[in-house]
């Protein structure tokens, strides 16, 4: 691996970091996946055995299967009898999916499972196990017709997935708290009081009045649930709501 | 409670360093088979146990239930002369900059599948409020990268300094992870209230720093 892919790497995470949907993150990542072959992506926490469908979706953090294919997946029940979902649970390291032929041979609930996953063009696939800081098992899976991934690029890989996941899940944390919804007034106003400025200064940067500052201070301090300025500062920030 | 030795107050805490090497070589030799560093007396202990390590020690009822130590990126540490192979480019190095080594939590007081147990919550926590007194902002990680998600959730900001490596029988990633309040608001969510881990008020660290 020379030192400019690492570079790239680099540059792609520092851009992980900064995305602001699990859709912008798919966007970042599909260019890179093409490299490998592999034209869609999926991530999940794999949901305990017997959970409900609605349960299912819950745990899907990033998706960009084929839409029918997700669709026929979950109302299906195929999470059941799927073996990439067993193996990811079992294996601590990356595999592809034609390494696990051997271990479903004889179910054939699972060979129909992968067999539809072909229909839909996803043939190939690649799937790499990692934990949470909650205990959960994920799986970040990368699918296509065709993928060829060299035993160097294996680690690069699980890097951008590590990352990808990282940031698509601090994202559905603040996105489940209902007061992170600030308006872009409002975190603007927070973001230049996290600067040290004074409301007047603000008013200035804004184009506002002092009144104006202080309305929409008021409003961010009421959503984050904080009765004072610099909590309410201190909380945005640890929401990642402002920098 | 986390209590900070240094060569200042060692002398106060012999028995508990003497558990605490123990305790490594039952984690690092016993557990996970760093046969390299095996002593016959149990008690383990490398050349970088120096004048300039920071111990951090997990004490409950005078019993060490976790360790980690912190050696300065200015004087030779793991990265520069154990692993340099782990760095692809420049190393990080600087007096806000130390390597976190030999973190180990006692066999039943870590993870049961869930969580940070509360003395690994303690532990990083205690590298946190740590750093934030003494000027410290990053910290230099050797470790599997399976660790780098739990990481990235606790508002570590890290850097790859390159690709995973096989180091014996295990993948083992280098980075740096740089940490704010943030961090240290996060770990306190996690554990449920935010009193302070550290014994001491003061770290006496900094002089030791440069």
């Amino acid at each position: 691996m020379s030192r400019k892919s690492l570079d790239q790497t680099i540059e792609l995470i520092r851009r992980l970091d900064r995305a602001r949907s699990p859709v912008e993150i798919c966007g970042l990542l599909l260019p890179i996946l093409g490299r490998f072959g592999a034209d869609h992506v999926f991530a999940g926490l794999i949901p305990n055995p017997g959970s409900s469908r609605q349960q299912q979706l819950s745990n899907v953090i990033l998706d960009y299967w084929p839409k029918e294919w997700t669709h026929r997946y979950f109302s299906h029940g195929y999470i059941a009898s799927d073996p990439a979902i067993r193996s990811v649970s079992t294996l601590p390291t990356p595999f592809f999916w034609n390494e696990l032929e051997p271990l479903y041979r004889d179910r054939p609930e699972a060979r129909r499972v992968m067999q539809e996953a072909s229909d839909f063009k996803l043939k190939s696939g690649f799937t790499i196990p990692l934990a949470t800081l909650e205990g959960d098992v994920a799986g970040f899976s990368i699918a296509g017709e065709y993928l060829d991934i060299s035993p160097d690029e294996r680690g690069m890989l699980t890097l951008v997935a590590t990352y990808a996941l990282g940031r698509a899940i601090l994202i559905q944390e603040s996105a489940a708290q209902p007061s992170a919804v600030l308006s872009p007034r409002e975190r603007e106003a927070l973001q230049w009081a996290a600067e040290g400025k004074s409301e007047w200064e603000i008013g200035e940067l804004m184009g506002i009045s002092e009144h104006g500052v202080d309305k929409h201070m008021r409003a961010a301090r009421l959503k984050l649930g904080t009765t004072s300025r610099t909590h309410a500062v201190a909380e945005a920030i640890r929401m990642g709501l402002i920098n | 409670m986390i209590h900070i030795v240094t060569p200042e107050n060692q002398h106060l805490f012999r028995d508990e360093m003497e558990q605490a090497y123990r305790l490594r070589h039952r984690v690092f030799v016993d557990e996970m088979k760093w046969t390299d560093l095996a002593r016959e007396d149990g008690r383990e202990i490398d050349q970088f146990d120096n004048a300039h390590a920071v111990h951090m020690l997990y004490i409950a009822d005078g019993q060490v239930l976790g360790y980690q130590r912190m050696l300065p990126s200015t004087r030779p540490h793991l990265l520069s002369d154990v692993l340099p192979q782990l760095c692809e480019g420049e190393r990080p190095v600087g007096p806000h900059i130390w390597e976190w080594t030999r973190y180990c939590v006692a066999p039943g007081h870590r993870e049961r599948g869930r969580a940070l147990s509360p003395v690994a919550n303690a532990l990083l926590s205690g590298i946190v409020e740590w750093g934030l007194a003494s000027g410290i902002s990053t910290i230099i990680i050797e470790m599997n990268p399976l660790w780098l998600l739990r990481l990235v959730q606790l508002y570590f900001r890290t850097t790859p300094l390159g690709l995973p490596q096989k180091v014996g029988d295990e993948d083992v990633l280098a980075v740096t992870a740089s940490f704010d309040r943030r961090t240290l608001l996060r770990l306190q969510e996690m554990r449920g209230n935010n009193l302070r881990v550290l014994a001491e008020p003061e770290p006496t660290v900094r002089r030791l720093a440069g």
